[in-house]
């Protein structure tokens, strides 16, 4: 119902536009358009209807339909609705108006479609390399069909660097990263620094690009993949592995049985608690409190135990197979949840107290990385972030999957906007978790843990599955394909949207903020420049400069 | 006293403080690990932790290296100097040589060490370290000067072992002076000895180690026994000054007395940086001005008699 | 007062025990469901490689050196301790076992070789059951992975070099 109607006023908006229309089901709406009118169309979408960007997608669609394909995923959190725009672009010419001038958040979404799929977006004003390295050759597209997924591009250019601009007048550059303590992972923050503030900043990142997605269409198989998803990430796999194997049971019209529902349900919230308990040890770290951070980390240890006990490991669950789920919830596990449950509500109940009253840490995190609400619209960011900034997002309520149609529970928001907004609604989503577990236990019936699956699943349908990870929305967008395997699998974590909104989150601030501000986003992403070599014999020290360096190492990997 | 006895006397000093300064440090991070429930590292590891970076290679790193070796050596032969100058439970071995105006110099001189080291280094998270190093000192040393000018002024010396004999309680009546720079001193110890809330210049996670950044092997192990050695140093002024109840006793009471009030303000530093987050260089600025407006005000009541 | 609230703090965290272990001087037992190394046992196994289809980083290699003998390989290189082998295992002949101390400089303490006499076997596949549909056996017929190199080939050849193909068989390639 709720599809038709918004169907109908795209009708009525768009009418000759709209060239196809699929309604699989009442919360999913797919239009095909005429890519000259995909811009509007957006816009229209976006601004007048105030829908929430949620991701594009690029794909090679070549060897079925003679098209490439480009999806702008957008969701009407009110209405309970995911839509998407979907545009066939000519073989010869993949070219697509840019609607990142008024989709902002869809910046990076179009120079991935540029750089892995070959899809020109026309128009867009920063037309840097996103994804692949810099020194890959022009031309080659790694997602299309025609390359394999192991070649090694011959034309590889190891000279070739990252042209970062030029900085404003008066500043100086100081580069974070790509290694430094507080990131875990790799990424490069350009700041442009006048005194001690903050005047602009320039990302290059995806130095960890793993060609995952590349993998999963090529070689791995539909039961294979759950487990290279839940490696996307390094603290909140299991979302990524429930959010892909829902996707494909969407796309499939399976339904997993509701014990694997409620299973599902319980170790997603058993990874927001630790994922949440996490990111406060580590805010306390980064603004100096070593002894909180020690305190969470220990009040935390409990749940990694649980985690273990259902699942064989403190992280890396392994949960779901498409049709249901691998381990079950004893009776005896479910009695120790719940004493565990309730010695973490005790325990994290004072920490709150104390770090709500805590003078220290607020001076440290009131007013610092500020998002308003229309950076929040414009950037498309999610999760705690938006929530902190007011803005009344939830996928587990607005887009229910698994069991969350069937439980209660409230959505934490604050205002302001500010690092200290994001600690307070971490802390007390929390015992929301806490809450949502308790009734899964109370309610989760007898039953099968997964379906049989007794035939293949049917090719070319499309499934989307949204979850909300500790971190936000990531969102999962599969077509099922030949071979066992699908044709085409993207996922959009959400710090891919949080990062975006970074820059502006971190102008005219502090360079001593800049670590806290980058680390209330929770971020999860996946070159110093020399090296002395001393010939022993000779005694004679040489000082390699960066060229030199990178010509030395890469020369031997591409020869490999 | 003699020479051979004022040379003997320093040798101990600068020996009692090379052994006790580690094992402070070890105490005090078995002490943080038992406030953070973990079992912490033995109390010897800071020993161990000496000993491997001097065994390290000494690689040269950074813009002008024969700088950052000069900085290294310098940053812990002022600390001994000081320590030589200090009482440590007895008289001050070389108090004859100096008064307390060389003290305040070779203090301050320790924290250009660091500078120095920042500035050899030449990378620009260094820089900042010791821009923010330099905006610390500037507001910092002078209270210290101001404690030890309010003692000289009650005693009317400049003479080392007179000031540093809790002269800072001498005045005429009851010592406002003394208690106001009591509080001043112990709300700005923290900043003196580099420890959390204070600690903005090394902040680890911000700055990456900051000044230290391009030290490594036996450079940077004489920096971390120099800010080893500092607590002792420090702390060991602090008890000479404000607390010198017990230590006029005779050898041993009054030395194992001395010990025991330091080991009771390292006891104090450790708990409070267990407890505190870092401060931004400008919050802490404005708590040193602060507190320099109380010193003030403490020293103009000491030069009125009070 | 803040002071007296960070005393009040520093009470609570001496309240607690200390949540560290000496490790490895004293370690905490795992769970029953840990999964950690599995181990392959060449007594039940019948050769059919589910395991090896069904590994979803591909470190299980199968290699026939001739009509009567199979080689499975666990390489253990890349594995991710995921477990999909000891659920498709038809005859629960491998077992998630206990082990996580797995660090070696030697990667032949981890690596597991079974060597199976496998009679007039065709390699047909139909001895493994799969669990549903989506792990079915991809690659049947005669498997040359190399062992040499410990790399995972992705055809496979219906016959063994100058061997009939046997009629009633319908047997796959990739």
């Amino acid at each position: 119902m709720i599809a038709r109607e918004m169907f109908e006023q795209f009708k009525q908006r768009f009418g000759p536009r709209i060239q196809r229309a699929d309604l699989p089901s009442d919360s999913r709406l797919f239009v095909y358009i005429d890519p000259l009118s995909v811009r509007h169309v957006c816009q229209e979408i976006f601004r007048e209807l105030d829908a929430r960007y949620v991701a594009s997608i690029g794909l090679d669609d070549r060897p079925y339909s003679g098209k490439f394909l480009v999806a702008h995923n957008f969701a009407f959190d009110k209405d309970h609705l995911f839509c998407g725009v979907l545009a066939p672009l000519p073989a010869e010419s993949p070219l697509l108006d840019s609607i990142s001038d008024v989709v902002p958040a869809a910046s990076w979404a179009e120079r991935e479609m540029r750089d892995l799929v070959g899809i020109e977006p026309v128009g867009h004003r920063y037309l840097k390399r996103l994804v692949l390295p810099d020194g890959w050759p022009e031309g080659n597209h790694p997602l299309r069909k025609d390359v394999p997924w192991n070649s090694v591009p011959a034309e590889f250019d190891p000279a070739r660097e990252f042209q970062f601009d030029d900085p404003p007048e008066n500043c100086t550059v100081v580069p974070f990263g790509p290694f430094h303590p507080t990131l875990d992972e790799p990424a490069h923050f350009r700041l442009y620094v006048e005194g001690e503030m903050v005047r602009g900043c320039e990302y290059r990142g995806f130095m960890v690009h793993r060609g995952i997605e590349k993998l999963a269409e090529s070689v791995m198989s539909y039961n294979d993949i759950p487990m290279l998803a839940e490696r996307i990430c390094g603290i909140c796999g299991c979302v990524h592995n429930v959010a892909y194997v829902q996707a494909v049971e969407e796309a499939a019209a399976l339904q997993a049985p509701a014990r694997a529902e409620y299973v599902r349900t319980i170790m997603l919230e058993l990874e927001r608690l630790h994922s949440h308990l996490l990111w406060v040890g580590l805010a306390c770290h980064i603004v100096g409190f070593d002894t909180l951070f020690m305190q969470s980390f220990r009040i935390r240890e409990p749940i990694m135990w649980m985690a273990e006990k259902i699942s064989g490991n403190r992280k890396t669950y392994a949960l779901c197979v498409v049709g249901g789920v691998r381990w079950n919830i004893t009776s005896e596990i479910a009695a120790e949840m719940r004493q565990v449950l309730d010695k973490l509500e005790s325990e994290w109940r004072p920490v709150v107290a104390a770090v709500s009253r805590d003078k220290n840490i607020q001076r440290r995190t009131r007013g610092v990385g500020v998002a308003d609400k229309e950076l929040v619209k414009n950037a498309g960011l999610i999760g705690p972030v938006a929530r902190a900034a007011g803005v009344d997002i939830d996928c587990r309520r607005d887009h229910p999957y698994a069991a969350y149609s069937r439980l209660d529970f409230d959505v934490i928001t604050a205002e302001g906007g500010d690092v200290w907004g994001r600690l307070l609604v971490r802390m007390k989503e929390v015992f929301e978790s806490i809450k949502i577990i308790r009734q899964c236990l109370e309610k989760m019936e007898e039953g099968p843990l997964q379906l049989e699956i007794k035939d293949e699943l049917p090719v070319g349908r499309m499934g989307l599955s949204s979850v909300e990870a500790p971190r936000g929305e990531s969102h999962h967008f599969v077509i099922t394909g030949e071979n066992n395997r699908p044709r085409r699998w993207r996922v959009r974590a959400p710090t891919y949207q949080n990062l975006q909104g970074v820059p502006a989150m971190i102008k005219d601030q502090q360079i001593a903020d800049m670590t806290i501000s980058l680390g209330s986003i929770d971020p999860c992403f996946s070159c110093t420049d020399r090296l002395e070599t001393i010939d022993l014999r000779s005694g004679s020290v040489k000082v390699w400069s960066q060229e030199e360096l990178l010509q030395l190492t890469r020369k031997e990997g591409v020869e490999k | 006293m003699s020479a051979i006895g004022m040379i003997a006397g320093g040798l101990l000093n600068v020996a009692l403080v090379l052994l006790a300064a580690p094992l402070a440090q070890g105490i005090l991070r078995k002490i943080t690990a038992r406030i953070q429930s973990r079992q912490g590292p033995p109390l010897l590891q800071p020993y161990f932790d000496l000993l491997k970076l001097l065994g390290k290679e000494d690689i040269e790193s950074g813009e002008v290296p024969g700088m950052q070796r000069f900085a290294a050596c310098l940053s812990l032969a002022t600390i001994l100097a000081v320590a030589c100058l200090v009482p440590m439970g007895f008289f001050a071995p070389m108090s004859g040589a100096g008064d307390i105006i060389l003290l305040i110099y070779l203090l301050t001189f320790c924290g250009i060490c660091t500078l120095l080291a920042g500035l050899a280094a030449g990378s620009t998270y260094s820089l900042v370290g010791i821009s923010r190093e330099m905006m610390g000192m500037i507001a910092l040393e002078p209270l210290f000067a101001i404690a030890l000018v309010v003692g000289a002024l009650h005693t009317g010396s400049l003479r080392l072992d007179t000031v540093l004999q809790g002269s800072a309680y001498n005045a005429e009546g009851f010592p406002w002076s003394g208690i106001l720079m009591l509080g001043v001193m112990l709300l700005s110890f923290q900043a003196f000895v580099q420890r959390v809330p204070f600690d903005i210049a090394e902040a680890e996670t911000e700055l990456m180690e900051g000044p230290l950044m391009e030290y490594s092997g036996p450079k940077l192990a004489l920096f971390k026994y120099a800010q080893m050695a500092k607590l002792i140093v420090y702390s060991a002024l602090f008890v000479t000054l404000f607390v010198p109840w017990g230590s006029e006793l005779r050898f041993p009471v009054g030395w194992l007395f001395f010990w025991l009030k330091l080991s009771g303000l390292v006891l104090l530093v450790t708990v409070v940086a267990a407890t505190h987050a870092r401060y931004r260089i400008d919050q802490a600025l404005r708590f040193f001005a602060g507190l320099m407006g109380v010193a003030f005000v403490a020293l103009i009541l000491a030069s009125y008699g009070h | 007062m803040s002071l007296l609230s960070k005393l009040a703090e520093t009470l609570i965290c001496l309240k607690t025990e200390r949540a560290t272990l000496p490790y490895p001087a004293e370690a905490k037992p795992v769970p029953e469901k840990f999964r950690g190394r599995p181990i392959f046992d060449a007594s039940k196994c019948i050769g059919c490689a589910g395991c090896a289809n069904n590994c979803p980083a591909r470190e299980i290699l199968v290699y026939d050196v001739c009509q009567e003998i199979r080689i499975i390989k666990y390489l253990g290189l890349r594995c991710t301790y995921c477990g999909r082998c000891a659920d498709v295992c038809p005859e629960k002949a491998i077992t998630m076992s206990h082990e996580f101390e797995n660090g070696t400089d030697k990667i032949g303490d981890i690596q597991q070789r079974l060597e199976l006499f496998m009679s007039t076997c065709q390699r047909c596949g139909r001895c493994f059951k799969e669990p549903s549909v989506l792990e079915q056996l991809k690659m049947k017929g005669y498997r040359f992975d190399d062992l040499q190199n410990e790399r995972w080939i992705f055809r496979s050849q219906a016959r063994l070099e100058g061997d009939a193909v046997v009629d009633d068989l319908k047997i796959e390639m990739d």
